[in-house]
């Protein structure tokens, strides 16, 4: 019987006739795949990029702000408040069994000066529980230590971009005086990079014991504007943020409805970020899928064309004896052909570009999409050439051949 | 040059052998708006093994029509027709393509052959069809090639082709497949004197090997070659009358 080698090799004749054509068609194809690879890609890329952000904040932390509470009536302010008792209630194993850590935080933007040498760095006051929290390790000397904190020593942590900022290549910065504001500081730690995340440099920083930042920096407070908690475990988190909540309502004489500051808990920041994102990868998909649908519709007309162009010859084919099912393969071949080859030819192009950085986002080839897309490719072939294929297949002999 | 000998066949066929064409009060209706145009009425036709026999009329006579109806291109409104004993209305899209492929081989008038195909491509592809596999159907389309006299023009286009040579090549691509009914419309329609001259010296060439033909011409010149001559006027047969066909020398 007739075999699919040779009705491939008839298809591929067929298609090289119209060259030109067949590449503009291709074309289409070859867009849609090559914009459905990178645009997921690109959602891809940037739901990563989030996610790496919000999790260099720190693993497994709530954050509690007080700022911004102060609307209520005045007698109240004085209880809403994070001040050191709040840290001692919060740390308490028996009320809050799910908190690893309670670190306060005081943060406040500087210029640091070491010689010549100025960097403007964001210095946070806090405990040692502080930099474990945030996701913060020394890659040389020492942490901060709660001797530190009592002794309300002026040594401080320095981020890499902060390290690199002030200190040149070469120089060893441990033990260094550097000034902070109008304070000095030494240089007891450094801290490995964190690489910047989104919005903020991680590694732009300087971290010191928070008694020593309120007694040279920002003055002697009895309230911090901010905690850190750290949960035992993502599992635990949204239990953790409950007790901390209700440790607080109590301190504080109200209700955790009517809490007077706001919990963020990271887990739950990262699950809507990345909803978000999935939203975002979803509506690019769409996007690539209707350039896919009119590089198929383009594929169907010129399919159609061509069965109309070559009338007389599907005449000539039936009469000398080829039957229905052959010319609908003939057709159908050449028409998958030319989509899968755009859709191999559009993966590539796709695969390449997804290398560069686009809108400042890195995209991440998502593993499915190459497959995805050529099946896509494929099965638009199929259906875009399978109309014009079964027009060409169901020609009446006589008419074909009397076709001018 | 056996295989396209078809005495071999003949011989070797069973003595009461059917006839190649048996047409039995075949009639074609077209429906033209609201009149119902008759192009062939009540036909009755015997062709058998190994006849030269042209169709003759003028246009409009309906033998384009019996043409198709004969090479199973089309069916008749009703009657009859066996080709070689079968029975073409009981036959489906697939019986009818092999039928087509197998046992009739095909000439037009305007040559139809496919573009983009070689002149050896052209002639090998109804051996495709057929399923011949590749060796077997490159040594046939050859030996088709060379029997009309164009072994030096296998890998030429169409288009590189005079009128006389598409036309050989077309009768190459009729009976590379060895059919039992060679059927020409209007052979010799778009071609000059000399080549029409060529031509039919190659038909009475397959004829004199036994080689069943069936001509339909307007040019009472050409069917002057035959051995027997079908006149039909406003769908039917008017006259059928065998003659000593004029000899191709002149």
């Amino acid at each position: 019987m007739f075999r699919l080698l040779d009705s491939v090799r008839m298809a591929l004749r067929g298609i090289g006739s119209n060259w030109l054509r067949t590449l503009l068609t291709m074309l289409g194809v070859l867009i849609g795949v090559a914009s459905v690879i990178v645009l997921l890609a690109i959602g891809t890329g940037s739901s990563q990029s989030i996610q790496n952000s919000i999790q260099s904040l720190g693993t497994n932390t709530l954050t509690v702000f007080s700022a911004g509470q102060f609307s209520s009536s005045g007698p109240q302010i004085r209880f809403n408040q994070l001040n050191a008792q709040s840290i001692t209630l919060l740390s308490n194993r028996e009320n809050a069994p799910d908190v690893k850590s309670v670190s306060p935080v005081i943060s406040t933007s500087v210029t640091a000066t070491n010689g010549t040498l100025t960097y403007t760095t964001s210095v946070i006051g806090s405990t040692p529980s502080y930099l474990a929290a945030s996701n913060y390790t020394v890659s040389a000397g020492r942490a901060i230590t709660s001797a530190d904190v009592a002794a309300h020593a002026q040594v401080v942590d320095l981020g890499a971009s902060a390290a690199s900022g002030l200190f040149s290549v070469g120089s060893n910065p441990l033990g260094q005086q550097i000034t902070l504001g109008n304070a000095q500081f030494t240089v007891v730690g450094l801290l490995a990079a964190k690489g910047s995340s989104g919005l903020s440099n991680a590694d732009a920083v300087a971290i010191a014991p928070y008694t020593a930042v309120e007694d040279q920096l920002t003055g002697e407070s009895t309230s911090f504007s901010e905690l850190l908690i750290q949960g035992r475990s993502a599992s635990t988190l949204s239990l953790a943020q409950g007790e901390v909540e209700s440790i607080l309502a109590a301190q504080n004489d109200t209700t955790v409805a009517s809490l007077p500051f706001t919990v963020l808990n990271q887990a739950s920041l990262i699950s809507t970020a990345t909803s978000s994102a999935k939203t975002f990868t979803t509506l690019l998909g769409w996007v690539a899928a209707v350039s896919l649908l009119v590089g198929a519709i383009g594929v169907m007309n010129i399919m159609l064309v061509t069965v109309t162009e070559r009338t007389r010859e599907i005449g000539i084919r039936k009469a000398i004896g080829a039957r229905k099912l052959i010319v609908l393969f003939q057709f159908l071949v050449e028409s998958v052909v030319i989509s899968f080859l755009g859709g191999v030819i559009g993966a590539a192009a796709g695969i390449g570009v997804s290398h560069f950085t686009i809108a400042g986002v890195k995209p991440v080839l998502a593993s499915y999409s190459v497959p995805l897309a050529l099946g896509v490719a494929l099965g638009v072939g199929v259906l875009a050439g399978i109309y014009p294929a079964y027009r060409a297949a169901s020609l009446r002999p006589v008419d074909a051949l009397r076709y001018e | 040059m056996t295989v396209f000998d078809a005495r071999s066949d003949a011989a070797s066929a069973p003595p009461a052998s059917p006839p190649v064409i048996m047409l039995a009060d075949v009639m074609k209706s077209y429906a033209m708006g609201s009149e119902v145009v008759h192009a062939v009425r009540h036909v009755d036709l015997r062709v058998d093994r190994g006849e030269f026999v042209a169709i003759v009329g003028a246009s409009g006579s309906g033998k384009s029509t019996l043409m198709s109806i004969t090479g199973c291109l089309d069916f008749p409104t009703s009657g009859h027709y066996s080709l070689e004993g079968v029975n073409i209305r009981d036959l489906d899209d697939r019986a009818l393509s092999r039928i087509r492929n197998t046992r009739i081989g095909f000439v037009f008038q305007g040559f139809n052959l496919i573009p983009r195909m070689s002149a050896l491509q052209n002639v090998e592809l109804p051996l495709v069809y057929g399923g011949i596999p590749h060796r077997e159907r490159r040594q046939r389309a050859v030996a088709a090639l060379t029997l009309v006299g164009l072994a030096n023009r296998l890998d030429h286009w169409p288009n590189e082709l005079s009128g006389g040579q598409q036309q050989r090549v077309a009768v190459a691509r009729a009976i590379g497949t060895n059919p039992a009914l060679i059927l020409a419309d209007e052979p010799t329609g778009a071609l000059d004197t000399t080549s029409s001259l060529e031509l039919m010296a190659l038909f009475h060439e397959l004829h004199a090997h036994g080689r069943t033909i069936v001509m339909i011409t307007h040019e009472h010149d050409i069917a002057a070659f035959a051995s027997r001559v079908v006149e039909l006027r406003d769908g039917s047969i008017i006259s059928d009358r065998r003659q000593e066909p004029t000899s191709v020398g002149a």
